[in-house]
This record gives C-alpha cells, structure tokens and sequence, in this order.
C-alpha cells in the first residue's frame, strides 16, 4: 500500500458518493432493522395520536357551547378523560419507540467500533508508523459517536418531524381546506427562512468550533509555555495576541447571537401573524369556535417541527463527515498478510538464516545492506555495533514487522513469507526495548489481556523463573496489583523483568531481545542477568546487546556497521581479531567495569 | 444572581444592557399574554347567540397583529442586549484570567497542570456565561410571565386557577430534580466515554507489544468489553432521558385533563344556572384557562432549571475567583531596582535554594563569582542542581535575600522585567510556539528584521537546516507545520537565545541532540560572537565545555570545584572521570 495511499486516507477529506455511504451504512443497520422498523410503525402511531389531541379539544369546546350541543356533563368528563387517555398512549408508545432506536442505534455504534479498533489491530508495524495515534483514537471513540446520533435520534426526528407536518397538514385540511391553503403559505415561508438560516448558522457554528479549538491550543500552547514568555518579558506581546483571538472569538458569538436574534423573532412574528390570519379568516369562512381552537393548538404544532428538521439536516451532515472517515480507514488493507499457501507451524526448532538481506524503510536508504548469518538452534547470537547499525531491524524483520525488499530469511529452512504470521510471532518471544505497560493489573500485563486462560500460579512460577516474583509479593495485591498508565509506577529494571515473564509464559521457541540502554539500578540489574542465563536455555535467542555480560556469555557476536555484518564469532576470538569489536569494547567495557 | 467581588465589577461595568434587556422581556411577556385573551374573545364571540360582526373581530385581529411586532422586536432586543453583556463579562473574564496566569510563578503552574487550568478557561467560563445570558432571561421569564399568567388566570376563575398551580409546583421541583440527576449522570456518561477514549489510545500505542504476542483477539475482546460497558451506559443514560421527558409530558397532560373535567362541569353549573360555590363562568372563560396553562408550562420547567444552573455557575465562579485571587509569589519588591547596563557578573553568595516541599536542598551552600563577560561552563551528574542554578539566575523561584547578586544587585531587589532582559535563557526542554519559525526567533524581538533572524540562525547553525524547509523561515513548527527534530529545535532556541542580545547567555544542556561538529560550530560562534559578554552552559558532554574559561563541577547540589578546565583535570574527580570516557570515545571515531 503506498504511503501517499494512506496519509490521503486519513489526513485528506477523501470524499465518496453518498450512495457509497448510505449502502455501507445500509449493512450496519440491517441487522437491527425489525427494530427501526417496529420503530418507526410505532411512530406513525404516536404522531396520529399526537394530532388527535386537538380533536378532542375542538370536541370538547364545541360541546361546551352548551346552548346548541345540548350535551350531558358526562360527555365532557369523558372527553377529558379520554384527553388524558390519549396522552399516555403516546407516551407510552414514545417510550418504546424511543428505547428501540437507543438500543438499536448503540449496538450498531457497539459493532462498529469494534469492527473499526479490530481493523486498526491488522494494520502492520509499518502502517502503524504513519499513521498517528490520535487520529486512530479520534475514529474509535469519536467519529463513531457521531455516527450513533444518527442512529438514535437524527434519522427518527426526521422522519418524526415530517409526519409531524404531514399529519397537521392533513387535519387541517380535513377541518378547513381554505383555511388550511393558507397556513401552507405560512408554512412554506417558515420553511424556506429556515432552510436558509440554517445553512447560514451552520457556517458561523462551523467557524466559531474552528476558532474556539484555535484559541483553546493558543491557550494550551501559552500557558504551557509560560515559563519562556516569561524569560523572554514578552507577557505584554502574547497578552495582545490573547486579546486579538478574544474579541474574534467574541464577535463571532456576537454573529450567531445575532443570527438567532433574527431568526427567531422572525419565526415567532410569522407564527402569530398566522395566529391573526386564523382569527380573521375563520370569521370570513365562518368556522366553529372549536375549529378555531384547534387550529390555535395545530400551529404550535406546525412551526416547531421545521425548525427542528434544519436542525437534523446538520446532524446528517455531520454523520455523513464522520462516516466518511471511518469507512475510508477501513478501506486501508493490511499490508503484511499472509500468502495463501502459508502454512501454519506448531513448534520450531530455532534455527534462524537470514540469506542476503537488504532493507530500507524509505526507498533506498538501504538500513541493512547484503546482510546474511547463520544461528543454529537454542544458539545465543549477540548483535553488536553502534546506533543506527541495523540491530533492530534484524530483529523486527524476523517476526514480520516489516518485508525486506531484497534476500530471504528462513526459519527451520522454511521460508517465513511462507509461515502463518501468527504461528511465527507466537513462536518467537519478543523483549522490546521500550517495555510498554497497559493500565491494568500485573496478571493482565504478563497475560495480555488474557488472564483467564492462566491461574495465579502458572503465572507466578513464570515470574519465579525470571526472578520477578521478589518485587511482585512485595506489593499489596500480588499478581493484582495495579499497573497505572504507561506502567509508571514501576522501575525500568522491573518493567524488563514483567516483559521477560511475558515472553517465558508464551512458550516461545525463538526469543529476541532488545535491551535497554537506560540506567537500572544494581540489585535489578543483578536479577535481569541471572534470568536473561536462564532464558537462554528456552530456545534460540538473539540479543541486541548493551550490557558485556550479555555479549560474553553469547555463542556468537555478530558486529555490525552502517547495516552491513563486518564480523563475527565469540568473544574471545574477536578481540584476538583486534578489529571493530575490539575498539567497541575498549570504549564501552574496559572502562566501566 | 451571581455575587462577589468579581461578579460586582461586572454588574456596575454592563448593568444597563441587563436593565434593558430585563426590560424588555417583561414588556415580551405581558404582550404575549395577550394571545389567549385574544383566543378566549374570539371563541365567546363565536359562541354568543346573535352572529359575530367584522366590527368586533377586527379589533383582535389588529391586536394579534400588533403583538407579533412588538414581541418580534422586542425579542430580537432582549437578546442583543443579554448576550451582549454576558459576552462582554465572558470576555472580561477571560482576559483577567490570562493576565492572572502571566503574572504566576512556575511554582503554581507546576502545583496545577494546565489541563485544570485550560478548564476553567473553558468549561467554568462557559458556565457562568451560561447562566449570565440564559439563566437571566429564563430566570425573568419564568418568574414574570407567571405571576402576569397565574394573575391574569385568578382573575378569570381563582378555584380553576388553583387546581392547576397546585400540581404544577411539581414541575418546578421535577426541573430542578432532573436537572441534578440528569448533570451527574452526564459526568457517569462523559466518564464512560473518557475510558473508551483513553483505552483506544492506550491499546493502540501499545499495539505492537499485542501484535508481538498474536493477542489480538483478547485484546479486541477487551476492547469489547469497555465499548459494551459505553453502550449499557449510554442506553441508561438515554432511558432516563427519556422516562423524564415523558414524565413531564404526563404530568401536564394530567393537569390539563383535571381542569377539563373540572372547568367543564363549572361551565356546565353555570349554564344551567346553578353554579357551583356560586362560580359563574363561561366557555371562554375556560379556554382562556387552558391557555393560560399552556403558557405556563415553559417557565415552570425554566425555573427548575434556573436553580440548576445557578448552582453550577456559583461553583465555577468560585473556581475563577481562586484562580484569580491566586497568590503571586514572584514579584518586584517595593523598591525594586531597574538593572541598567548590565556588565554580566554574577554572585552566588551563601546560596541555599529547596524546591516548594521538597525534603532536601537542591543547591546547598554555593560560593562563586563568574565575573562579566567569562564564558563558564557547568557539568555533574543527573539531578545535581545545574539547572536549578541558572534557573535561579532567571528568578523563577524565590530565593533568600543576599544569596546571588548580578553586577553586585541582589536580584531579589531588581525589577523582574530588567533581570530576564538582561539573560537570555535557552532552557531545556527548548519549547517552540506553533508559529512561523522566523516568529520563534525573533520572540524576543518583534520588530527584529528577516537579516538579523537569519544572522541569529546562522549563529545557532540552523540556517541551512531552515532554508531547506518549503517554506523557509515562514515553516510552521509544530503539529500544524514540520515536525522538527529535537537537534533543530535546541538550535532554533539558540538563535532565539541569541536575537534578545542580552549581556547574559544561559544555555540550559542546549546541544544535547546536536552533534560533535555542528556543536563546535556552535561554540565557535559563542567564542566570536559574545565575546566580553557573559555566557553558561549546562553541558552533559565535557566536549561542551572543554575549551570554555572556567567551569563549574556540582556534585549532589555542592559546589565540587570551580575552576580552569586545565586546574580541574588536578583537582575534581568528577571532572576527571568525564574526561576519560570522553576520551575512550574519540579513539574509536
């Protein structure tokens, strides 16, 4: 997948054609669809309920005129009664019709999120680099919250708010058709002025979101460089440049104020305006006084709903936006990925050839260059060069990270483009440099996530092995004990120990390590080496090497420099060799030990 | 009401856009009171034996016409008026704040991480604002519009009247009882979404250890977990959203069908002439009650939420007035002194400096004179007080009186402003605005012309690095722009170091990501450039500082040794050991 591919993916506004959107949109909601469907049958009904109450009021004033309808006491007390009745059927039927599209619309956001972090999970290491974390998070949580809104309430109110219209429209009809023709003059006032204002505060808000973000990161961004504004006596220039961004930021409330200010007056001079024209041509068309009651609740009815759909129209824009997002990420492919004929493998026996390896990450910055070696089963092979040699990458091509562009490497004498991924990487025990902890207890950490398929033991006699279990029994809960955030709350001496339990517990055959170049302090330093020995008898093991005791107690040393393999063999015979070895031990070893 | 001291300085400052636009609204509200007269007249008129007449319909026509201008302008007027204000005091506040946070000490803002601070910026100003603009009108509103309405309606009938508001006290408590709920269960709600973001953002940069033990599909089924706990919660939240908005609808509809049966059979008595308690009342009576109660129902529900809000701005107030009424620690004495024509001598005499509830000293007993114009250098381990040092110099945090002297002046007795234009700071975590890189460096100097910043970038050997950007000097560092390595960041702080020409240059560990031949480049330049000016530099490699007049050795925050690099190599053992790794280095390079 070329580079340019994935950033124009996530960074640029990759447009697709709304039929693209509503189809794949579509999938998501056909699972659930008896739900929209009941849904919806359930709103029809509440909406005629909903226009039945200003019957019962026309009813209910024309039978007062008691002079000509003549009706009983009972019949008005039966009205309001049945008023009451009326209202809670609806409620009744809002409520489920409501909790219907809430489940419905959380579950396809529940799916979708998963579909989109286990999409994520696929990506390669490679893929991972380029694109930003937050931008990941963002289109997890974010953008498909955005999307649920869609779900819940957008595409009902829609629907809602036309019916709504529909049905006023029809009642009044059925009560005056001329009285009626003229409030669907009102109504088509309202709705063109709405449309346009909409379109219109969209645009402020639009602005107003981009500035309010731009002033809180000026702000972030001064106060947390507050310390060099004032080393440098600038208070009075930045004060100004907040000062600038505030009034902006003020004017453009001012312009939605403002907006509003003119939009609603507007409406609600439109609405008894209609008020007065229902006065006045309900005299002309000689109406009852209950028509003219019903039409006063109707209105009240009519103009809200309009209002209501611009509203709505912003909403599906913003999902439109969102969904736009999340299907273009999941339209990225995996670019590492099994061939079809790879086999998947149980058990190796650890033999490791790597036959003239080229690779560079970006074009031809080749970082290992012609590289070919040779590690024969449970041997321990110890990388050593200076930064930026390749030791890593050796490492990180082995399980897969990443595909050399020319060479090959074996493992058993099996090709691995050949092997399942996933049958590879669960052989090989990788110790990254960094450890990283997830928040969470220790047992989860050394089970990733899996802490029901180990009990307590398996798990402690893992840490026995690596010599972790001093410190974890020194903590309050064991193998419980809180990991915070990044696992600060540990050494780095003993978050390299937690990431050695890891690696024993997932019985690899292959380990590779990379190890840490920062300061731990003696005792744990005394404990990592007595497990690291230990280790060694697990399988093969190939180490990206700082620490001489590792370097020594090695089979083999492989010397490295600008990504070419410039020596190997033991220790001692590579100092005998007074080479590239020989200088790099001189300079980091003799004099600290 | 929102009261103290700073809620005070607002009202006397925007009291007549409040007055009008208060005003205003209770003029709104009578008039709209006018509709279901308007209504009650009509239906009686429609009703009476003998025909309705145009004579008598047109006056309400009018009327009603009449009242849809003056509630449009009027509305229009209160809302220009009111927003306006609490604007404007948002505003005021904002810039008060930000004054406030310039004039505080590194000490508060380690004590409180921006984050807090950028919320009260934020969610704590929009809340009083909230409530200035929103809370006044729907305050006003809801307590005119139903005294006028339930007046207006005792007049009509008082026992119908009575009926209704009973009940309707509920809606006002309900308001404020949802309103409360509904707020802590946003915060459960808010929570739920705050950990899903938080474990998306720590499971995807954590990733590559899943991958590497093929946990994915546990971690999925984790992350499953946390997105259905955010789904149920959701669910909840909404289900209640819901059970209280159909709630409220009931409770009006109950009232409404109460005053029906009960107004329909007053109506009813008094038609056949036997009314109840002597009530007299007639249909359009009734119709203008039920239309009273429709206008009633708004501002009930605006009260209970008026008491909500109230309480939630008053807690954010409060937050700003502490902010605001923050101590300032760092600041110029009664008789502080300007330094003028600063030579560049420093004294540090007797110097004793603990951070703020630290349990030992940091710098303990520090005795030296760099004289003006020397170029020192400082070198000891992690965590020995080099920074702290030249932190000091800058006063960033109080020190005792009598203990450092710059040109024979306590600093503690010079004005803040004179002591940092007089020292030109790079410090470590060389912090770069998200501005065009020519802005970054000229910071100090804002009139400073496109050859003097290119001068100052040459002299931090950044030009050729800048000049190869698209964009140039014009690039944008930071997230917007290019990401800049951390070499080409510490240069840039250099030039920026160097655009303040001031009579003192502290480089705080400053070519630590630079490397061995652009840093001699670098010191070259120092040697050229400043010469008879007073130069520090933190260094962590002693290539740094080998070739520098004289250095100073800190061990755990005790002044090891201060002397000519030549004299330390007999002298410091600290100094000795950094020498011979140094060495051992070279050979192999």
């Amino acid at each position: 997948m070329a580079q340019d591919d994935v950033k124009d993916r996530l960074f640029g506004d990759k447009k697709m054609s709304l039929w693209t959107i509503m189809v794949r949109t579509f999938a998501y909601l056909k699972k659930e669809i008896w739900s929209f469907v009941l849904a919806l049958v359930l709103l029809v009904f509440s909406v005629a309920v909903n226009m039945l109450t200003p019957l019962v009021l026309k009813q209910f004033t024309n039978d007062l005129n008691l002079a000509e309808s003549g009706v009983d006491f009972h019949d008005l007390l039966i009205l309001g009664l049945g008023y009451f009745g009326l209202i809670v059927i609806n409620q009744f039927l809002v409520y489920i019709q409501s909790m219907l599209l809430q489940k419905a619309g959380q579950k396809i956001i529940y799916r979708l999120r998963n579909d989109v972090f286990e999409h994520v999970e696929g990506m390669s290491i490679a893929q991972l680099n380029m694109m930003p974390v937050g931008s990941l998070v963002t289109r997890v949580a974010f953008y498909t919250a955005n999307m649920s809104d869609l779900f819940t309430n957008t595409l009902v109110s829609i629907f809602r708010n036309i019916l709504t219209i529909a049905g006023v429209a029809v009642i009044m009809f059925i009560l005056s058709p001329a009285l009626a023709g003229i409030m669907m003059g009102f109504l088509a006032v309202v709705f063109v002025i709405s449309f346009f204002f909409s379109r219109h505060v969209k645009r402020i808000f639009r602005l107003e979101r981009a500035k309010q973000s731009e002033f809180n990161s000026f702000l972030n961004e001064s106060l947390s460089g507050m310390k060099i504004v004032q080393l440098y006596v600038q208070e009075n220039r930045k004060k100004k440049q907040f000062d600038e961004q505030n009034l902006y930021l003020r004017k453009l409330r001012m312009k939605v104020v403002a907006a509003f200010a003119v939009y609603r007056p507007t409406i609600s001079f439109l609405y008894y305006l209609a008020l007065g024209a229902t006065f006045f041509f309900a005299f002309r068309l000689n109406l009852s006084s209950g028509d003219v009651v019903a039409f006063y609740m109707l209105l009240s009815n009519f103009f809200s709903p309009i209002e209501r759909l611009a509203d709505s129209l912003n909403n599906l824009q913003r999902a439109h936006a969102a969904s736009e997002k999340l299907y273009s990420l999941l339209d990225v492919k995996p670019d590492v990925v099994d061939s079809p004929s790879a086999i998947a493998i149980d058990s190796f026996r650890g033999e490791i050839e790597f036959r003239n390896v080229w690779f560079a990450y970006e074009n031809e910055d080749w970082i290992l260059k012609d590289v070919s070696f040779h590690v024969a089963p449970k041997q321990t092979v110890a990388f050593v060069g200076a930064t930026g040699a390749g030791k890593t990458t050796i490492l990180s091509l082995i399980v897969r990270n990443f595909v050399p562009q020319k060479g090959d490497i074996f493992i058993d004498g099996i090709n691995i483009k050949d092997i399942q991924i996933k049958s590879l990487r669960k052989a090989v025990g990788q110790m990254l440099q960094d450890v990283f902890l997830f928040s969470g207890s220790i047992k989860d950490n050394i089970t990733l996530y899996d802490s029901d398929a180990y009990t307590d033991e398996e798990v402690m006699k893992v840490c026995d092995y690596v010599n972790a279990s001093s410190f974890i029994n020194n903590l309050d809960g064991g193998l419980n004990s809180p990991v915070i955030e990044k696992g600060e709350n540990f050494s780095s001496g003993q978050r390299q120990l937690l990431s050695f339990a890891r690696t024993v517990l997932s019985h690899p055959q292959i380990l590779i390590l990379d190890e840490a170049t920062a300061n731990i302090d003696t005792e744990t330093e005394k404990l990592i080496q007595d497990s690291l020995n230990k280790m060694k008898s697990i399988g093969t093991m190939l180490v990206v090497a700082h620490r001489l005791s590792t370097i020594q107690h090695s089979d083999n040393i492989i010397v490295l420099q600008g990504g070419r393999v410039m020596e190997s063999g033991t220790h001692q015979e590579l100092l005998h060799q007074k080479g590239l070895y020989f200088k790099l031990y001189q300079l980091q070893f003799e004099q600290a030990s | 009401m929102l009261f103290g001291k700073y809620a005070a300085k607002f009202y006397k400052k925007y009291w007549y856009l409040f007055l009008l636009g208060v005003i205003t609204l209770l003029v709104v509200d009578y008039v709209q009171t006018l509709i279901p007269e308007s209504l009650g007249q009509i239906v009686d008129i429609f009703q009476a034996d003998e025909p309705a007449q145009e004579s008598q319909i047109m006056p309400i026509v009018l009327r009603v016409i009449m009242v849809a201008l003056g509630v449009a302008v009027g509305r229009v007027l209160w809302r220009i008026t009111i927003f306006s204000a609490s604007s404007r005091i948002e505003m005021g506040l904002r810039e008060m704040m930000f004054l406030k946070s310039e004039r505080l000490s590194q000490t508060y803002l380690h004590k409180n991480p921006v984050g807090n601070i950028l919320n009260w910026f934020s969610t704590d100003i929009e809340s009083v604002d909230e409530f200035l603009g929103w809370g006044t009108v729907m305050m006003v509103d809801a307590f005119f519009m139903s005294t006028i309405v339930i007046v207006k309606m005792f007049l009509v009938n008082w026992l119908l009247s009575t009926m209704i508001l009973v009940p309707m006290l509920l809606i006002v408590l309900w308001g404020a009882l949802v309103e409360r709920i509904m707020s802590s269960r946003w915060e459960q709600r808010q929570k739920a979404n705050d950990e899903l973001y938080d474990f998306s953002q720590e499971n995807i940069t954590g990733l590559r250890v899943i991958k590497a033990f093929v946990k994915e599909v546990q971690q999925a089924r984790a992350f499953a977990k946390v997105a259905w706990k955010n789904k149920e919660i959701n669910v909840r939240f909404a289900r209640l959203q819901v059970l209280f908005d159909i709630f409220i609808e009931v409770i009006i509809g109950a009232i409404m069908a109460m005053t029906l049966c009960l107004g329909g059979y007053l109506v009813y008595r008094s038609f056949h002439g036997n009314p109840l308690l002597g009530i007299d009342i007639k249909t359009g009576d009734l119709v203008s009650i039920v239309g009273y109660f429709a206008t009633l129902i708004w501002p009930m529900m605006a009260l209970g939420q008026v008491f909500a809000m109230h309480s939630r701005a008053k807690a954010s107030l409060k937050r700003i007035s502490a902010f605001l009424d923050a101590e300032e620690d760092i600041v110029d004495g009664p008789e502080a002194v300007t330094l003028e024509n600063v030579q560049g001598e420093i004294e540090f005499r007797g110097l004793t400096f603990s951070y703020p509830e630290a349990k030992k000293p940091s710098l303990q007993d520090i005795n030296l004179t760099i004289k003006a114009g020397e170029t020192i250098g400082i070198v000891g381990k992690i965590g020995c007080g080099k920074s702290t040092m030249v932190a000091l110099m800058a006063r960033l945090y109080n020190i005792d009186k009598g203990t450092l002297f710059i040109d024979g002046v306590d600093i503690m007795d010079a004005t803040l402003s004179s002591l940092r234009s007089s020292i030109a700071f790079v410090p470590q975590d060389n912090f770069l605005f998200s501005d065009e890189i020519r802005n970054n460096i000229s910071f100090a100097d804002a009139e400073a012309s496109m050859d003097e910043i290119e001068k100052a970038a040459a002299f931090a050997c950044v030009h050729d690095d800048i000049a190869g950007f698209p964009e140039g000097y014009k690039t944008v560092s930071g997230e917007r722009g290019v990401t800049l390595s951390g070499g080409q960041k510490q240069r840039i702080s250099i030039a920026r170091a160097y655009m303040k020409n001031a009579p003192i240059l502290v480089l705080d560990d400053s070519v630590s990501a630079v490397d061995v031949k652009t840093e001699e480049t670098i010191l070259r330049n120092i040697r050229q450039e400043r010469k008879g000016k007073t130069t520090i530099l933190i260094a962590s490699r002693v290539s740094t500082v080998s070739s520098l007049d004289r250095i100073i050795v800190l061990k755990d925050g005790c002044l090891e040794a201060f002397d000519t690099p030549a004299n330390l190599m007999k002298i410091s053992p600290t100094y000795q050991k950094m020498v011979m790794l140094q060495e051992l280095e070279s050979e192999v390079s």
